[in-house]
């Protein structure tokens, strides 16, 4: 009979609400999930063939990353590739792997794996730093080839019955992209703060995520129940019965809630004096279109292209690009598709583009910077293909990364010559594609006229904005407290960047996570906001917020909360009206 | 066969760089070549084996080799060790 293990409760920072219970799946440093199966004498020369065809590929693959390496960060650097081609030569490793084959009759994943697993242990047992950090080593070449074998799909999920709560230290944007959506409950992660990549898509796909937990992975293993509370930032590790029945209760609790909001989906956003507010939604993958479509919202705010760049090895193609908007614009049947042409750089570096390694990558060659050089070709296909598609329906391209109006006038250069290319190949398009910037950097903030005489429409990124405009890098969960979206000084650009634009005749959205945030629902329509895309997950919240309010008290809201002087302050008074006006929305429990 | 005894000086002992030094030297011979610490013996053409060995300095290195170019290989592989080890050659006794 199995001993009841301690209840562990962790806690982080809490990135996107729900509750979610259930198996925790751990995602190490290697990421892979082995198996044991006996094979028949028959199958072994199969098995063996399998595993040599594995190496050959993972050699070729070193052989470029070798060459890559070399051009970008010089010989010293690229012989760790080298190192690892070795060790996929080497006796003990390979001939070790096929004698295993042989003698136990199981598969070369499983053989391969426990070989290198058994050099792993012992590099670990030695004391000395140089050894043990070979280990990492071992752990690359483990990954590659058992990619190779497995059939280039992560078989870790692919191999789980049921769905489980991820945990990871932290996730790239690549990885984020294998995951089986299906099966995913949750994310609990050691690294991150409420803006990273991973929190983006828990949000996306409306499943609960916990991030900054510091320690998790050591009370950890696979397997293990655990609770997930995104609304309390809270890790719950095999939780009591009276624990459990007490998430249970809230867990039906949010059900009734979301039913609620449920109801007001076919509802306008309108406010009770009938002020219509455009609400679209934020989406990274065009699976997403069915989640948004099913919300009956406005259309796409914001569509962040740079999935085509981080799933695979190799470029996107112009003709996949267009197949890919094509589709989007049909199926949202009419409604706005707007393009945020890729932002690449900074926390999503690419497979596809070698930047140089920079000091500050965030001060650095990202978004519109990069459509000058390295990444000017990207750029040209990426709009050649969004011009293409713009016979579909209303797709819409805006910039990110704009810093001053000569960078949209660059822009709209490279449109032109896209647009005489295509009429002198008798290609079809849109004459009239609605061009607009992302407001995310200070300048661009402060001289949003000036940009808004080039433009159609502008699009404030508050994510960027209020890193930049406090000098604060938001992966840094040291620094989480100085984030600060109710900083006075965004709020002077927010509304200075409304103002502006309106008044040089175009209309001001947002699609930050600022858009998103219910506190913040009143002032931003008191400041004029013409229209909020959000993460499909608050869409329904913000939504009845709206439905909820009248427009001249949103003004004069507005007015007064520009008023205070620190953060804290800002943040306290939007708290005080929300709790008092919003009660019903809140928590039961609360 | 050929024998030699060697002590490693090298502050940092033989690590991943090195180790794949000794191992692309050693793999253009024919002849069978080993690295003896401490009763331990490991292929010299194997770079898992090298850093098994966790070779640090003051480490007593036994190299042996053995086949037709048995001789050129010793001398070879001594050259590389003395490159990377700072190595001294220390008498049989």
């Amino acid at each position: 009979m199995k001993t009841q293990s301690k209840e562990i409760r962790l806690s982080g920072v809490a990135a996107s609400p729900g509750i979610a219970m259930g198996p925790i799946l751990v995602l190490g440093s290697d990421t892979i999930f082995v198996e044991e199966q006996r094979i028949n004498s028959k199958e072994i020369d199969l098995e063996l063939d399998k595993f040599d065809k594995a190496l050959d590929k993972s050699k070729k693959d070193l052989q470029k990353l070798y060459e890559k390496a070399l051009v970008s960060y010089g010989d010293e650097a690229a012989q760790i590739f080298n190192v690892h081609t070795h060790l996929l030569e080497d006796p003990m490793i390979v001939d070790e792997t096929i004698k295993k084959i042989r003698k136990d009759k199981c598969n070369s994943d499983y053989a391969f794996a426990s070989i290198i697993d058994n050099y792993i242990q012992s590099l670990d047992e030695m004391s000395d730093e140089l050894f043990k950090s070979r280990t990492t080593d071992l752990h690359d070449i483990k990954r590659r080839v058992i990619r190779y074998l497995q059939g280039d799909d992560p078989a870790r999920l692919k191999q789980v019955d049921s769905p489980v709560i991820i945990f990871a230290k932290e996730l790239t944007p690549s990885e984020t992209i294998r995951l089986d959506r299906s099966k995913v409950l949750g994310f609990a992660m050691d690294f991150g703060a409420r803006t990273s990549h991973a929190t983006i898509l828990a949000r996306s796909i409306k499943v609960p995520a916990v991030v900054g937990l510091n320690q998790a992975g050591k009370y950890l293993k696979n397997g293990d129940s655990v609770i997930l509370d995104g609304e309390e930032g809270l890790l719950i590790i095999h939780p009591n019965q009276s624990t459990l029945t007490q998430f249970q209760k809230r867990y039906s609790e949010l059900q009734i809630l979301e039913k609620r909001l449920e109801a007001i989906k076919k509802l306008p956003a309108r406010t009770k004096d009938g002020k219509d507010i455009e609400l679209a939604s934020n989406i990274e993958f065009p699976q997403e279109v069915e989640t948004i479509q099913d919300l009956q919202g406005d259309g796409v705010g914001l569509f962040r292209t740079e999935y085509l760049f981080l799933a695979d090895e190799y470029e996107p193609t112009e003709e996949q690009q267009f197949q890919e908007y094509k589709n989007l614009l049909e199926r949202l049947e009419g409604k706005p598709l707007i393009i945020r042409t890729y932002d690449l750089g900074g926390d999503k570096p690419s497979k596809s583009l070698i930047i140089p390694p920079e000091q500050n990558p965030f001060l650095g060659v990202r978004g519109v910077r990069l459509y000058r050089d390295s990444g000017h070709q990207l750029f040209r296909t990426q709009l050649r293909a969004i011009f293409r598609a713009s016979v579909f329906g209303d797709i819409r391209v805006m910039f990110p990364m704009i810093a001053c109006m000569s960078e949209i006038q660059y822009c709209r250069r490279i449109i032109n010559e896209i647009k005489v290319e295509l009429k002198r190949q008798k290609i079809e398009f849109s004459e009239n594609v609605p061009i607009g910037a992302m407001i995310e950097v200070p300048s661009a903030a402060a001289t949003a006229d000036l940009i808004a005489d080039e433009c159609d429409f502008l699009s404030i990124g508050t994510n960027d904005l209020i890193q930049y405009s406090t000098a604060v890098d938001r992966g840094n969960e040291n620094l989480g407290y100085l984030y600060q979206p109710y900083n006075p000084a965004v709020l002077r650009f927010i509304r200075d960047t409304i103002a502006m634009g309106h008044q040089k005749g175009v209309w001001v959205g947002m699609c930050g996570e600022m858009a998103s945030d219910p506190l913040m629902t009143m002032v931003l329509i008191g400041l004029g906001l013409d229209e909020f895309s959000l993460s499909p997950v608050s869409h329904l919240l913000i939504k009845e917020i709206i439905r909820h309010v009248e427009y001249h008290e949103c003004e004069s809201m507005a007015q007064k909360a520009l008023q205070f002087s620190t953060s804290d302050d800002v943040h306290n008074y939007l708290n005080n009206i929300y709790q008092k006006k919003f009660r019903h929305l809140l928590h039961l429990t609360h | 066969m050929v024998e030699k005894k060697i002590i490693i000086e090298n502050d940092y002992g033989i690590h991943a760089r090195p180790a794949r030094l000794i191992v692309e030297t050693a793999s253009r011979f024919e002849s069978d070549i080993q690295i003896v610490q401490d009763g331990k013996s490991v292929n010299a053409k194997s770079i898992m084996g090298i850093l098994m060995l966790g070779a640090k300095k003051g480490t007593v290195l036994v190299l042996l080799t053995n086949g037709s170019d048995e001789i050129e290989a010793m001398e070879a592989v001594m050259a590389v060790f003395r490159k990377i080890a700072s190595m001294k050659e220390l008498q049989a006794k």
